[in-house]
């Protein structure tokens, strides 16, 4: 009987795995160590609890150079957190009849809320288009705002191409409309700056590239700017009134939070800061420039983005001629012990500018954890599978 | 940075003890998140404080104060300030259980804004 090789996880875009072994140890010491409700009650655990929460909102300000981490607030992952955002500027900023701007790599999590507005507040939508390598033109930006756009969102890295979009760029050119960033797929890989960035709301989840446990995520929100809650309820805070906190964190916070998800995600951004943004990235764009250049060699399959030598997440599309998606990723991970996605990816979107759409692709997503020795083993399964 | 539960128990056994010799203060901040930046920036600098539950006598929520002695009132405040941490009452214990709030007049004139 022939051993069966160790499994390749290539699907990091979807949630990181291996996690860094300190975020392990957190989450499981964390959990052996004391009773997990933070802020409501005054006794050691509830403090030390609430500190293991200041401690990750802290080192998430920093990261991100919020100048007050209490502009910090957690969220279950970035679908809740962009929900808050889009839902919560309803009769606040946005109005029936205001106009928002968004691009054509949005993720469902930002076009399924914005579609609802569309729908059922009278919000207009217009789209940043994407050039022929896959990347959003942010060049079209002054051509598309009106005097009523009060909110532009974009998603800074595409999960479906590794197309990295210049929200520095957008920042600048925002105007007065409220410029919200989609982090999910860069928070842990590419700098981000909200001050230098001008965003305004930057939404994030723990589990992918910031490395913590899933069932954590959140979004910095600038100062002056304030978002209708989706929650009511418990925060620990101003308990003797009915009346839900109006500052931040705890307006966003109600409930019981995810301590350890939190917990974990300290850890992981502890990891992420020990490593070095400069030498994650730099590793995975290697891997990502070794897959691409020989991958280019089979003729049977098809890659789309950007291109091995622009700026661009190890997140790759892939199709092989004569071969469905499914049929694909299926036989990878039978045959191969290689897991990766098949299908739209979350963002039919960027499949209708790719031509891919109903279909979708085969996504390989390599982290910072994989080795060229996986790249390697991807590259001779694909080969064999196109051949066949 | 470990978290881990030996760290804890560390931090238990080593928190501040209250300060009883001297009269203190007690500042109210608007949630655990202040508090603790509070304590943070007290830390910092080396100020003796305390961590407490509210004290009944001055509100019913449920959270956390900082309590520190009284000749430390000026430069807490002033920290306070400069971290840009409001207020949402400060008190002078009186007694065990009593607790006489220092008006907000006697606070502003002290925190340069
Ligand atoms: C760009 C983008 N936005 C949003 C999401 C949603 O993330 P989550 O499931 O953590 O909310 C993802 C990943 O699934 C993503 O890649």
């Amino acid at each position: 009987m022939s051993a069966k090789p160790a499994p390749i996880y290539a699907d990091n875009a979807a949630t990181s795995f291996p996690k860094p072994r300190e975020v392990i140890d957190t989450v499981s010491s964390v959990l052996g160590s004391m009773s997990l409700s933070p802020g409501r009650s005054a006794h050691q655990y509830s403090l030390e609890c609430s500190r293991l929460i200041f401690d990750t909102r802290e080192a998430l300000a920093d990261f991100f150079n919020c100048p007050d981490s209490s502009r910090i607030a957690f969220t279950c992952n970035v679908t809740e957190a962009l929900n808050v955002g889009i839902f919560g500027l309803l009769g606040r900023v946005l109005h029936p009849g205001d106009h928002v701007i968004t691009t054509a790599l949005e993720h469902n999590s930002v076009m399924r809320p914005l579609r609802y507005l569309e729908k059922t507040s009278g919000i207009s939508i217009s789209i940043l288009p994407v050039s022929g390598d896959g990347e959003v033109m942010v060049s079209e930006l002054p051509r598309l705002m009106r005097d009523n756009t009060r909110l532009i969102v974009a998603n800074h890295v595409s999960n479906v191409t590794g197309a990295v979009a210049d929200i520095e760029a957008i920042g600048r050119n925002k105007g007065n409309a409220v410029f919200m960033v989609d982090a999910a797929q860069s928070a842990g890989v590419f700098p981000i700056d909200v001050v230098s960035m001008n965003i305004d709301m930057l939404a994030f989840t723990g589990h992918k590239s910031l490395l913590g446990p899933t069932g954590s995520g959140g979004f910095y929100l600038r100062q002056g700017l304030s978002l209708r809650p989706l929650k009511m309820g418990g925060t620990g805070s101003n308990s003797e009134t009915e009346i839900q906190p109006d500052f931040m964190p705890d307006c966003h916070e109600a409930g019981t939070p995810n301590t350890l998800g939190i917990a974990g995600l300290g850890a992981g951004v502890g990891f992420v800061n020990r490593t070095g943004l400069a030498a994650i990235r730099e590793h995975e764009q290697r891997l990502c420039r070794l897959f691409l250049e020989s991958v280019g060699q089979i003729k049977e399959i098809l890659v789309f983005g950007p291109a091995a030598d622009r700026e661009r997440a190890a997140v790759i599309s892939l199709r092989v001629k004569g071969k469905s998606e499914s049929e694909v990723a299926q036989s990878l991970d039978r045959d191969f012990h290689i897991m990766v996605r098949a299908g739209l990816h979350c963002a039919p979107g960027a499949h209708r500018t790719m031509g891919t759409f109903a279909d979708g692709t085969v996504r390989f997503s390599f982290g910072f954890f994989n080795t060229e020795a996986d790249v390697t083993a991807c590259l001779t399964a694909l080969e064999i599978i196109s051949k066949n | 940075m470990s978290h881990g539960p030996g760290d804890n128990q560390q931090k238990l056994i080593t928190m501040w003890s209250p300060i009883q010799q001297t009269p203190t203060c007690v500042v109210i901040l608007f949630s655990i998140h202040f508090v603790l930046k509070a304590e943070k920036f007290l830390k910092r600098n080396g100020i003796s404080h305390d961590v407490i539950p509210v004290p009944r006598e001055i509100s019913s929520d449920c959270g956390m104060a900082v309590e520190f002695s009284c000749l430390e009132k000026e430069r807490v405040l002033e920290l306070l300030a400069s971290a840009d941490l409001r207020i949402a009452g400060l008190y002078r214990r009186d007694g065990k259980n009593s607790f006489k709030p220092i008006s907000a007049e006697q606070i502003t004139a002290n925190v340069v804004n």
